[in-house]
């Protein structure tokens, strides 16, 4: 399988601060890829460097198999994090321009205008102007003037914060169909339950380095089954003064209990002490794993 | 390029659809002839009120001829006293006072005190000595009312005028025939002989101030309307692109350099567009105000667009530079101050060059990359025009400035636009400018 983006080596400063530090990093065509790390890692210095929007001070990136990012930019669509749309334009004349902006002709535009309107659920609206949306609306048609051209590759810096369940659900959906069609899509997010459900393949970045990158299993199987989940009729009340207990992330009801020794014995004991309703050995979470490296 | 234009089309399509180019383009005229037509049509209706006046003479020999100049002037015959124009405004209506023994500061006391109680609109004092040329004595006009100054031109006019009749008179001089003896000849001021199509001498024109001052003085003020217009509409546009962060959805699409370029080019034709609406209504209202239609020649026309798009590469981009350097309105505004003032400059230098278009002063300002805009084509404007040379010399200056200008502004566009927090200082435009 080809792929869509290659970084290799890559690294860039900012007034003497490593932003992204020796980065090499390859995305399949056709994954959904998940890049994932704590504010300020350099997730979206990497999603700029990949649009061609900053210069890398070293190393090489590759963009649907051109080394010049610019010449593949028509066919690459970007949500960035922060959404910019024209307060005074109409939804039309927005992504008529925004789409004739990545080289599209003006027929195939409209035609997917339509449809993506369509599939958002803001049919009608095409002549209203920005400034008379909701939040989630203009969200959903920052979206579509991602996506209006057709893209090969598309890039979204954190598509769905801010989104209410609704509005989060019609633009997963909006992506998976993004996928369908056969683009490949890279997205960043705070969201890791999005991410594990969504993506083939996670990246995160942390202080500038890649700490993880590939399938959900490959992570998970490198931090093993050292985590059980457990309801107990305590609680939390439950595990003190358990030195085979390194962490404990608690959730009201259930606990996920990550253990140093054998989670059997750990049974033994907890049963011991308490009615233990749920006992789950499981692999950690991405929000564990997550937590695990960038906690302090 | 493609997308240059794209950028262009749509800048344009924005800017011709702001308020301030629409007032530029209808609301301006219409207040701005409204105010000419209302000021013809009510100027001799605003001033009707009477004004009579106390006449103090000392002299007792100028009251009753000045009462009879004015019985003349108030019954509208027209009169032979030079500067005395048959009556439009109101009466002015002198009332006599004789001084006889009363004290004079007394009198002038009690004439101000008239006055102070709208009895009189003013009074006049003419002291006796006023028929001795040789005395300096001078005729005192007091009133409450200086910006008023109808009245005193009017007695200026014709107490000076009885005043002279009189001396001659004591003289025994025919004043008649001194007035027709002296009567100055006139200059009739014309352009130069040329030879005409059909191979003959075509007369010279008769020198007309609305061709002379009239038409290059437009064209200053078209100039600098142009640009006072077109440059801040694209610093707003770059400023409200980087504050709602559309920005960064632009440069993933399209270079900064072709951002850049598009917002030029876009601004440059809603300028145009907006100078061909003004030049057009310029023709129409020279043609029917005095058939000076064929001053504005097509030349003019078509150095003002050459200038005018040079003058736009400058001040667009130093106008979007500092847009893209600031994060705000309010700091914007204060870059944008050094800026306006060298706008100002050829504005504040304008009455200089046109009173000597061909002095040292104007053949310098007008090489000036930033006044030549408005002074060199003031210069080209006014008869004879500059040499050849130094329009070209000023053209090749204005044509590097603008490309290092637009070199400068496209790195500090670049840099500034995805920039947010504080604006930048000029010290790190220029260190972003110097940068590789």
């Amino acid at each position: 399988m080809s792929n869509a983006i290659s970084l290799t080596r890559v690294t860039k400063q900012f007034n003497g601060t490593l932003a992204v530090d020796d980065l090499s990093l390859t995305v399949p065509t056709g994954s959904i890829y998940g890049f994932i790390g704590p504010n300020g890692s350099g997730k979206t210095t990497t999603l700029r460097m990949i649009m061609h929007i900053l210069l890398p001070d070293r190393g090489e990136i590759e963009v649907l198999g051109s080394r010049d990012t610019a010449a593949a930019r028509d066919r690459v669509g970007y949500l960035p994090e922060e959404r910019g749309l024209y307060k005074k334009m109409t939804i039309r004349r927005l992504l008529r321009y925004y789409g004739r902006l990545k080289g599209a002709t003006l027929a195939n535009i409209d035609a997917s205008i339509e449809d993506w309107m369509r599939r958002m659920e803001l049919p009608g609206l095409l002549d209203r102007q920005i400034e008379t949306l909701s939040k989630g609306m203009s969200q959903k048609v920052q979206f579509i003037s991602a996506v209006v051209s057709n893209p090969s590759l598309l890039i979204l810096d954190e598509p769905f914060s801010g989104l209410d369940p609704v509005n989060a659900q019609v633009l997963k959906d909006a992506v998976l169909e993004m996928r369908q069609r056969g683009a490949t899509v890279v997205f960043s997010t705070h969201d890791m339950t999005t991410a594990e459900r969504m993506c083939d393949r996670i990246f995160m970045i942390f202080r500038g380095r890649k700490v993880l990158d590939g399938s959900l299993e490959s992570i998970q199987d490198q931090y093993g089954a050292d985590t059980v989940r457990i309801r107990t009729s305590t609680g939390l009340a439950a595990l003190t003064d358990m030195p085979e207990i390194e962490s404990v992330n608690d959730f009201g009801q259930m606990q996920d209990v990550r253990l140093q020794g054998d989670p059997q014995a750990f049974l033994a004991r907890l049963a011991a002490r308490t009615s233990v309703y749920h006992f789950e050995v499981t692999r950690p979470s991405l929000q564990d794993i997550f937590v695990r490296i960038a906690r302090p | 390029m493609h997308k240059t234009l794209i950028v262009a089309q749509s800048e344009f399509t924005t800017l011709v659809k702001t308020k301030a180019f629409l007032i530029s383009v209808i609301l301006m005229p219409l207040v701005m002839g409204g105010s000419i037509m209302l000021v013809r049509a009510t100027r001799d209706a605003t001033d009707s009120k009477d004004r009579t006046f106390a006449l103090v003479d000392h002299t007792g020999v100028i009251a009753e001829p000045l009462k009879a100049v004015a019985a003349l002037y108030n019954s509208s015959t027209p009169s032979a006293i030079e500067g005395v124009l048959a009556r439009k405004g109101p009466r002015f209506i002198p009332l006599e006072i004789k001084p006889g023994d009363r004290d004079p500061d007394a009198l002038r006391l009690e004439l101000s005190n008239r006055v102070r109680r709208q009895e009189l609109f003013a009074f006049v004092e003419v002291p006796p000595e006023i028929l001795d040329p040789a005395s300096g004595a001078t005729i005192r006009y007091y009133s409450d009312h200086p910006s008023y100054n109808a009245l005193p031109q009017w007695l200026r006019a014709t107490i000076n005028a009885v005043v002279l009749n009189e001396r001659f008179r004591q003289a025994s001089v025919d004043r008649a025939l001194v007035v027709r003896l002296t009567k100055q000849a006139p200059i009739d001021e014309r352009g130069l002989f040329e030879r005409g199509s059909s191979g003959g001498v075509k007369a010279a024109e008769e020198v007309s101030v609305a061709r002379a001052i009239g038409i290059p003085l437009a064209a200053l003020v078209l100039m600098y309307m142009t640009i006072m217009t077109s440059a801040p509409q694209l610093l707003n546009s770059v400023i409200e692109e980087k504050m709602s962060r559309i920005s960064e959805v632009l440069v993933g699409s399209i270079t900064p350099f072709e951002l850049m370029m598009g917002k030029l080019m876009g601004g440059a034709a809603a300028s145009t567009l907006l100078s061909v609406i003004y030049i057009a209504g310029g023709l129409i209202v020279a043609q029917y105000w005095g058939g000076y239609a064929t001053a504005i020649t097509p030349a003019i026309v078509g150095w003002f667009l050459l200038f005018l798009m040079l003058s736009l590469c400058i001040f667009g981009s130093i106008f979007i530079a500092i847009g893209a350097a600031c994060n705000d309105l309010k700091d914007s505004q204060n870059m944008m101050t050094p800026v306006m003032l060298l706008v100002m400059v050829p504005v504040f230098t304008a009455g200089s060059v046109m009173r000597a278009p061909d002095g040292t002063l104007a053949t310098i300002l007008s090489l000036v990359p930033t006044a030549a805009p408005f002074l060199m084509l003031l210069r080209i404007s006014l008869q004879p025009g500059p040499p050849l040379w130094q329009i070209v010399l000023s053209l090749t200056l204005m044509a590097g400035t603008a490309l290092t200008v637009v070199w400068a502004a496209a790195k500090i566009f670049r840099t500034g636009l995805l920039m947010q927090g504080k604006s930048a200082t000029f010290a790190e435009m220029f260190r972003w400018v110097m940068a590789k």
